[in-house]
């Protein structure tokens, strides 16, 4: 028994462990080692078996040379995995917005649920959904490269990468000043709503003789919804104002990104008031419901269409990032 | 340069080993005895990457192992099989094939 012989066999069979031949195998390099130092040397000894085991190589590097060469993850699915990751992290963020908003949890029944989260909590969660959502793409993909099946796996049409997306051409003089007019615009209606606001602490009136104003809501929801309204004004102004200039495609999407999680936002606090205790003006109680049904139609429908765009967005950004 | 002359010459170096694997077992032969006739001929073999081919090709069937116990030191022997003849033929078909297309084309120039 030689020590630093036997160390290092145990080290190869250490990587080479879950083997059935694992014995055989080292068996094989142990009378190797001991007739090439016996060969070399004239003798056996620790000295001699030191500088043949030096020149066999690392015991991982020799393990592996046995070990059956299929990766975990075929090449031809690796740029899956960050694609798969960011597309499914996206809508798993949209949820973690909703979660939020709503203060409900989701079930997506079986695979999926969301618990009730506040804001912080919803900080902390990410990394781990970032994790989960990595995790469970790696997994398929780890099974569908071990069937070793030439699997066509799909990529949504909706979401292209970002070197796929045409460089926005250079604006134009007359697209700058159609651009410099609705910012002006916006800017404007931004101010009135901000003065009516300071003044009656609502924006909605009945009439739009503002000598006898009369507001359409009730105080408290009144003001809460102008102010909604007042802050949605404002990011569209900013956001007409930045794209008087032409844009990289990577802050255009960062800002599409930021104005669409400030919308889900505030249409999440839209949907949140009670209609039943809305109006300030008589309304006929037939058309109560109808009014709910259509408004909690209408916001549920741009909630939808914007989450769509964020999901995408997100995707566009996160893919280039992690392929990096 | 030298990197990517010693890629390539790790990639040539597979095929040309089952090959030479399969013509030096026509006699029974145990690894480290494969990597001194190698080394003889002026080819040198790494010593790791012998046996986990011997292996590989046990497995094929294209040659055969034996452990050898009664003499000095346990020592594992292989022989070729038919099947391994049979593969040795088609590969030196391939290999003298390759050599006179390069034959060829550096006489050319």
């Amino acid at each position: 028994m030689y020590k630093n012989l036997e160390t290092y066999l145990e080290e190869i069979s250490h990587f080479l462990s879950g083997r059935a031949e694992r014995q055989e195998i080292l068996s094989e390099i142990r009378s190797h080692i001991l007739e090439k130092a016996e060969q070399e040397a004239g003798a056996v000894s620790e000295a001699s078996l030191e500088k043949v085991v030096a020149a066999y190589g690392r015991p991982r590097q020799v393990a592996e040379k046995y070990l059956d060469g299929r990766p975990v993850i075929a090449p031809a699915f690796k740029r899956l995995l960050f694609r798969y990751t960011t597309l499914l992290f996206a809508i798993h963020l949209v949820f973690i917005v909703f979660a939020v908003i709503f203060k409900k949890s989701f079930i997506i029944f079986p695979f999926f649920f969301m618990p009730r989260l506040g804001v912080i909590e919803a900080v902390i969660y990410l990394p781990a959904a970032f994790l989960t959502d990595f995790g469970i793409v790696a997994l398929l993909l780890y099974f569908i490269t071990q069937s070793d099946k030439d699997f066509k796996l799909p990529w949504p049409k909706f979401v292209p990468d970002l070197d796929e997306v045409k460089a926005p051409a250079a604006k134009t003089l007359a697209a700058r000043i159609a651009t410099m007019v609705g910012a002006w615009i916006m800017l404007t209606l931004t101010a009135v709503a901000v003065k009516l606001f300071i003044k009656y602490q609502t924006i909605f009136s009945v009439s739009f003789n503002f000598e006898k104003f009369r507001p359409l809501l009730l105080p408290k929801p009144g003001r809460l919804v102008s102010l909604i309204v007042i802050v949605m004004l404002a990011a569209g102004t900013i956001g007409l104002f930045i794209r008087i200039f032409t844009l990289p495609r990577r802050f255009a999407c960062w800002l599409d990104v930021v104005s669409d999680s400030m919308a889900l936002v505030l249409i999440g606090l839209l949907l949140r008031q009670p209609y039943a205790e809305l109006f300030a003006v008589k309304i006929p109680p037939v058309f109560l419901p109808k009014i709910r049904i259509a408004l909690t139609f209408t916001l549920l429908f741009a909630a939808l269409m914007i989450a769509i765009d964020l999901v995408s967005n997100l995707v566009r950004l996160g893919r280039k990032r992690l392929a990096k | 340069m030298d990197n990517e002359l010693g890629s390539i010459e790790t990639e040539m170096k597979r095929g040309f080993l089952q090959l030479l694997v399969l013509i030096i077992l026509e006699k029974d032969a145990y690894g480290y005895a494969m990597v001194r006739a190698c080394r003889k001929l002026g080819y040198e073999i790494e010593e790791n990457t012998i046996y986990p081919l011997l292996r590989r090709l046990e497995k094929r069937g294209l040659i055969q192992g034996k452990w050898e116990l009664n003499e000095e030191r346990p020592r594992k022997f292989y022989a070729i099989t038919s099947a391994g003849r049979e593969m040795r033929n088609g590969l030196l078909a391939i290999w003298k094939k390759q050599d006179e297309i390069i034959n060829h084309l550096t006489k050319e120039k």
